[in-house]
């Protein structure tokens, strides 16, 4: 019996012959290098390099899943008990790294192709051509630029839903049925939204607000400017996605501690001296949790642009994501827009690891 | 037929009571005749079929459909003995827009199924989706289809890399090419001398325009316009005026200034092939010889400034610049905004029955207007003649069989005569007097006689099909190059027009030199060497 390791969790101790072990390690490194080898084999063959090969890459799947299962079997034979408890953790593992390591690493492998679906000649490396093309495309850096301008936007959408959040959570009449009027909104898909608002409602000529406009003797345009149509998106966007913080909010103000805010009244204190010295920052952790969750969702928008102005007019609303849209889907060129995806995955990542980095250290208390 | 040609037809045909009796006492006799009565009263295939369900008598329903087939089988049973295909199992590729399509060729395919002995197994697609599933397939070698409905700028892509099957001499007998208009004759359907499409339908760009704002005492107080250059100029002098109709702005034509996937791209072409479609050559957009960008050139910039000019002059209502081909033919138009466009089918059709529609009695058709002068690009020089060019957007929708029926022979006969039972030339017809999804593209589809006996308005078919007829066999008609990637082509020019539309370029020049360079990054992209290839290909067949 194996009297070293751990024994507070083994159930039963296994005596496992050499043989055995050798059996396990033969499976896993026979199945490895029957995948390796044939991946290298099929790479020979898609490069010209043999004659002969498989039609497909399907093979070398059989053989990377023949891996996987005698690595999950061979645990067992290896390390007996202790294999077993490997075996809870191990096919997840296996199975995110093939369907995200994987796919992760073959897109940062087509970011740099010239791959264009209408191309006869497939995938084809082209070195730094696509992040050169990116540095120069006006387009990408005004959807970038666009960004900035939308995810500035969250702090006001921000200060209204704090707002809505105090309203609702006063004291006032039909309270709980201007909660649920609040939330209708979110319910909504952004397409709906984009279509009942920015194209029927909005619509220049019959839609009811540029009615409503004409009446009062005004000549309505809500897209013929950048300016007023980025802000239309801005606008259809904060209006599906206030009450998004707005709910969290005013789950953070009902959670507030009773007793403060009243010691602050009997201490004398003004609506507004308790708002400043004691809600807001007793709010400051889930506002943050709200900004930062709500400027994700913004680094996401793209359906309200692409059906309501495609991005136009000349580019002004574009986001990231509708400009990689229009250049993946519209012109197939799968290998520039994956690169421009990677590029924004990658900004993303690390805004929005600076930005936890702020905000914790801005959170940081004395103890 | 469109869908809405259908119900203008139906709420344009005014059916009175006698044609109603006419039609009911009719019906009564055949019903009372015995069966051996009815099946010798087949001989006239094509006035049968015209009769189901009736025009007037509420849409087609599977039922039509495969009636329709069974009637039309004629042809395939002389080509195919029954049973033969017995134990064949193919793919059918294909759109499911506005439930036709897919959805009728399913209906047709039936008593043919039951013929033949095969069976057919559905790919259903949105629009939308069909051009990336397309070029996935194609680009990872995954054709899992057998046929497949497809238009013809496609063609580049699937038949210049050798995935479809040639056609057989049998087929081209069935279906009898040589009725087709003149410009789905080859090039078109062919590649490399060899022929592969089944031709199911015909696309071209017509002028509709507001006969309300024409003629003595009108509010332009001008004939109908024939030229561009009049076009602008009767736009401009529209401005501050008042629409007869509406009592709102007076607008003259209406260009679409935001992209559309690409589609939008083949409206600027309207007012460019007037321009640059020179009798002398059939390119256009792309030199023979070095797939040059042709879209930088005089003629292109000029129909690039037009479209300026009228931005400038503010001829177009507000907020133009966020309205696409879908807005200014559906919201605009047919609303009673503006007073000329260019259009396919739809938007005739849509007159009378769309629901927004208020100009149904006002709208006249005609082919794309000419131009006063046409720029020779071999010469490099503008011509002070009158040039007409219909632009033939789209090219229509054909059927065409994938090679991966080759090498079984059982197979191959069966797709093929699958195709050729779709594309048959009474089927064809029927199709065409139909909701279906696709426009008259046969030379037999425009006898006006059958269209009046089965009971059709004839002043609305000759004008409405009169102007597609035209532009159909029109000896300029000015044809897009199926080369492969072509939508991208149009995609990326989409993007660069808004920006020189929205002020973003100094001039009409540079936005074309904009369009121009990414044309060539995406030709250099894709293989300028097969570009090239495959455009003089596609050019000669």
């Amino acid at each position: 019996m194996n009297i070293e390791g751990d024994l507070l969790h083994t159930v039963t101790a296994d005596k496992i012959s050499d043989s055995r072990k050798r059996l396990g390690k033969l499976m896993v490194w026979g199945t490895a290098l029957l995948c390796v080898g044939l991946a290298v084999w099929q790479t020979a063959y898609q490069t010209g390099r043999i004659s002969s090969g498989f039609d497909t890459w399907r093979p070398i799947l059989y053989a990377y899943m023949a891996w996987a299962t005698a690595l999950c079997a061979a645990q067992v034979i290896v390390n007996g008990e202790k294999g077993k408890r490997t075996l809870f953790v191990l096919p997840a593992t296996l199975f995110v790294v093939s369907l995200v390591v994987f796919p992760l690493l073959f897109a940062l492998y087509i970011s740099f192709t010239d791959w264009n679906l209408a191309s006869p000649n497939g995938p084809q490396p082209n070195g730094w051509d696509n992040p050169i093309q990116m540095w120069n495309d006006s387009f990408f850096w005004n959807a970038l630029k666009n960004m900035v301008y939308y995810v500035l936007a969250v702090s006001v959408e921000y200060v209204i839903a704090f707002g809505l959040a105090l309203l609702l959570n006063a004291q006032i009449r039909a309270r709980k049925f201007f909660r649920v009027v609040f939330l209708l909104p979110l319910m909504l898909s952004p397409v709906a939204v984009s279509w009942m608002i920015g194209k029927s409602m909005l619509e220049v000529r019959f839609g009811p607000v540029s009615r409503l406009i004409r009446e009062f003797g005004g000549e309505p345009s809500f897209y013929g400017t950048p300016e007023i149509a980025r802000f239309m998106i801005m606008a259809m966007d904060a209006w599906t996605f206030i009450p998004f913080m707005m709910i969290m909010l005013l789950a953070g103000l009902q959670a507030l501690p009773r007793e403060v805010l009243e010691a602050s009244k009997v201490d004398g204190a003004s609506g507004w001296q308790s708002f400043k010295e004691i809600i807001f920052p007793l709010m400051l952790p889930v506002s943050v949790t709200a900004v930062v969750i709500r400027i994700i969702f913004k680094l996401k928008l793209a359906d309200v642009i692409i059906n309501v102005t495609s991005g136009g007019p000349g580019g002004a609303t574009d986001s990231v994501t509708s400009f990689i849209f229009r250049e993946y889907r519209d012109r197939s060129n799968v290998g520039y827009g994956t690169m421009l995806a990677m590029v924004y995955l990658v900004l993303i990542v690390i805004f929005v690891t600076v930005l936890l980095k702020l905000v914790s250290r801005w959170m940081e208390r004395p103890a | 037929m469109k869908v809405e040609l259908y119900n203008y037809i139906k709420a344009a045909q005014k059916m009175n009571r006698r044609q109603m009796l006419k039609g009911s006492a009719a019906l009564g006799a055949v019903a009372m005749m015995p069966k051996t009565a009815m099946a010798g009263g087949h001989g006239n295939v094509r006035a049968e079929i015209l009769k189901i369900p009736g025009v007037g008598a509420g849409s087609p329903t599977d039922s039509d459909w495969q009636k329709v087939g069974e009637m039309c089988l004629g042809a395939t049973k002389g080509n195919v003995t029954e049973g033969e295909f017995a134990g064949v199992e193919l793919t059918f590729m294909g759109l499911n827009n506005q439930n036709l399509h897919n959805f009728l060729f399913r209906g047709f395919l039936k008593p043919w199924e039951a013929y033949t002995g095969a069976k057919i197994k559905w790919i259903d697609l949105a629009q939308a989706d069909y051009n990336a599933r397309l070029q996935q397939s194609i680009a990872t070698g995954t054709v899992d289809f057998d046929i497949i409905e497809m238009g013809a700028p496609f063609e580049g892509d699937v038949l210049g890399k050798g995935l479809a099957s040639e056609m057989p001499e049998w087929v081209k007998e069935q279906i009898d090419m040589d009725d087709y208009v003149d410009y789905l004759k080859a090039p078109v359907g062919t590649w490399g001398g060899k022929t592969y499409r089944v031709s199911i339908d015909g696309d071209c760009h017509t002028f509709a325009y507001r006969k309300d704002y024409f003629g003595e005492g009108s509010v332009t107080g001008r004939d109908v316009p024939t030229t561009w250059q009049e076009i602008n100029e009767i736009s401009k002098d529209l401005v501050g005026k008042e629409d007869p109709l509406t009592g709102l702005p007076a607008h003259g034509y209406l260009d679409p200034l935001k992209g559309w996937g690409g589609f939008g791209f083949y409206f600027l072409e309207n007012r460019a092939a007037a321009y640059a479609k020179h009798p002398n050559s059939p390119a256009w957009l792309f030199e023979v010889d070095t797939m040059k960008p042709m879209v930088n050139n005089p003629a292109w910039v000029q129909a690039i400034q037009d479209v300026m000019d009228l931005i400038e002059a503010g001829a177009y209502p507000t907020d133009q610049i966020n309205a696409d081909p879908g807005t200014t033919a559906f919201q605009q138009f047919l609303a009673g905004t503006g007073s000329m466009l260019m259009w396919w089918g739809d938007v005739g059709s849509s007159a009378r029955t769309s629901d927004t529609s208020v100009v149904g009695d006002v709208v006249g058709f005609g082919i794309n207007p000419a131009s006063d002068r046409v720029y020779n690009a071999q010469a490099g020089a503008w011509e002070d003649t009158r040039n007409e060019a219909p632009n033939m957007a789209y090219i229509g929708w054909g059927v065409y069989v994938m090679a991966t029926v080759e090498g079984d022979e059982k197979k191959k006969k069966a797709a093929w005569s699958a195709a050729a039972h779709l594309g048959g030339k009474d089927l064809s017809l029927w199709a065409s007097a139909y909701p279906s999804g696709f426009q008259p593209y046969r030379n037999s589809h425009f006898q006006f006689d059958e269209w009046e006996e089965a009971g059709y308005d004839r002043a609305y078919i000759e004008d409405y099909l009169g102007s597609n007829a035209d532009s159909y066999n029109h000896p300029n008609a000015a044809i897009e190059p199926r080369i492969p990637g072509i939508f991208q082509y149009y995609s990326v020019a989409e993007d660069e027009l808004a920006k020189g539309y929205a002020g973003q370029y100094g001039s009409a020049q540079e936005t074309a030199d904009a369009i121009a360079a990414a044309w060539e990054k995406i030709t250099d992209q894709i293989g300028r060497e097969s570009q090239i290839a495959v455009y003089k290909e596609s050019l000669n067949g």
